[in-house]
């Protein structure tokens, strides 16, 4: 079916995976908020859990970006990958829980082995 | 905290320039990146979205990828429904509102909308997202030509800047021992994920094993509030 749809499309099929695979799986979960947040507490047992199980997805996702990266990030070994990480979450602790602070150490890291390895 | 406020939307920049690179690799035209930006509006849905169509993911996949990656938009928008309701902002109002949250308006809405009257709120939260969004825009744009002129280094420091800054954020905001279980376990799951349930449904299982295991440990621990 999306191939038809792809063929049929023409050159706005990017447009159409912006908008079917892109804006439609992220926009159900904020409409979702409004048209829930009437009968839900922020605090209530179901949000606590729907918040777990969303930070572990986001880490897992991170995990993703870093295993299997995309484009120009590739170009970076993985040890390199997973070590800019680990540098950035020390340089969180060192910089006295600072999110720039680790943010600015990792992107050295990265770039110094992207430097010497690509 | 004023000094940090200028921080999401340098991410912010910084992270779309690399989603625009990454919108020319699969071959897709500028706007179609700029597009993802105003619509999509979630950096790590982004670069999943065309990450994976460059890794040749089944866009079914893809799909369920992304919507996984934006769970946690449900939670942040029930938390800042409150601060948005006013005078004259129904349902309609708020579906627009709660487009915009995304961690940079999220962090800053939180930060300043109480100290407003509750008939500024809205404007000031639409207003306020969407000058970040249209300077958001313009950095997609920037970075679909911009990319492949850098050197490869600084390339991949633009594309590290999602994972990175997600990382740290997740990290500064873990608490309680539970939060510390959903980070960890979801991070260390992933890999196992894949191999145990495909590129598929990882994320789906990763989440949901690591994420309940973090709300055992919540209730484990007296239920205290994360």
């Amino acid at each position: 079916m999306l191939e038809t749809l792809e063929q049929a499309s023409g050159g706005l099929w990017p447009y159409l995976v912006v908008i079917l695979i892109g804006f439609l799986p992220t926009e159900i979960w904020r409409i979702a908020g409004v048209l829930a947040g009437r009968n839900l507490d922020e605090n209530s047992e179901i949000m606590i859990w729907v918040r777990m199980v969303a930070a572990a997805l986001v880490a897992g996702v991170v995990a993703k970006l870093l295993l299997s990266p995309s484009g120009a990030l590739a170009v970076v070994p993985a040890w390199g990958r997973v070590g800019a990480l680990a540098s950035g979450i020390a340089g969180y602790w060192l910089t006295r829980r600072s999110v720039l602070g680790g943010l600015v150490i990792g992107e050295m890291v990265l770039i110094t082995v992207g430097l010497v390895y690509s | 905290m004023r000094q940090g406020s200028g921080l999401p939307s340098l991410v912010l920049m910084a992270s779309l320039i690399g989603v625009g690179g990454l919108t020319k690799d699969i071959g897709y035209p500028m706007l179609a990146g700029v597009l993802s930006t105003v619509l999509v509006w979630a950096g790590p849905a982004q670069v999943l979205l065309f990450g994976s169509i460059a890794a040749g993911a089944s866009l079914p996949a893809v799909a369920i990828a992304v919507s996984l990656s934006s769970i946690r938009f449900l939670p942040m928008v029930v938390s800042i429904i409150p601060l948005l309701r006013g005078p004259g902002v129904g349902t309609g109002k708020l579906l627009i509102g709660a487009h915009f949250v995304a961690v940079t308006a999220w962090t800053e809405g939180r930060r300043l909308l109480p100290g407003l009257s509750e008939a500024e709120r809205f404007p000031f939260f639409v207003g306020f997202a969407s000058t970040v969004m249209f300077a958001a825009s313009i950095a997609t744009g920037v970075g679909y030509y911009l990319i492949g002129a850098l050197p490869s280094a600084l390339a991949a420091a633009l594309l590290f800047t999602t994972p990175m800054f997600f990382t740290l954020s997740l990290v500064a905001g873990s608490r309680t021992a539970a939060d510390w279980t959903a980070l960890v376990l979801g991070f260390a799951f992933a890999p196992l994920a894949t191999q145990l349930a495909g590129p598929d449904f990882d994320l789906l299982i990763g989440g949901l094993v690591g994420g309940t295991l973090a709300f055992a440990v919540h209730k484990l621990r007296g239920g205290q509030h994360a």
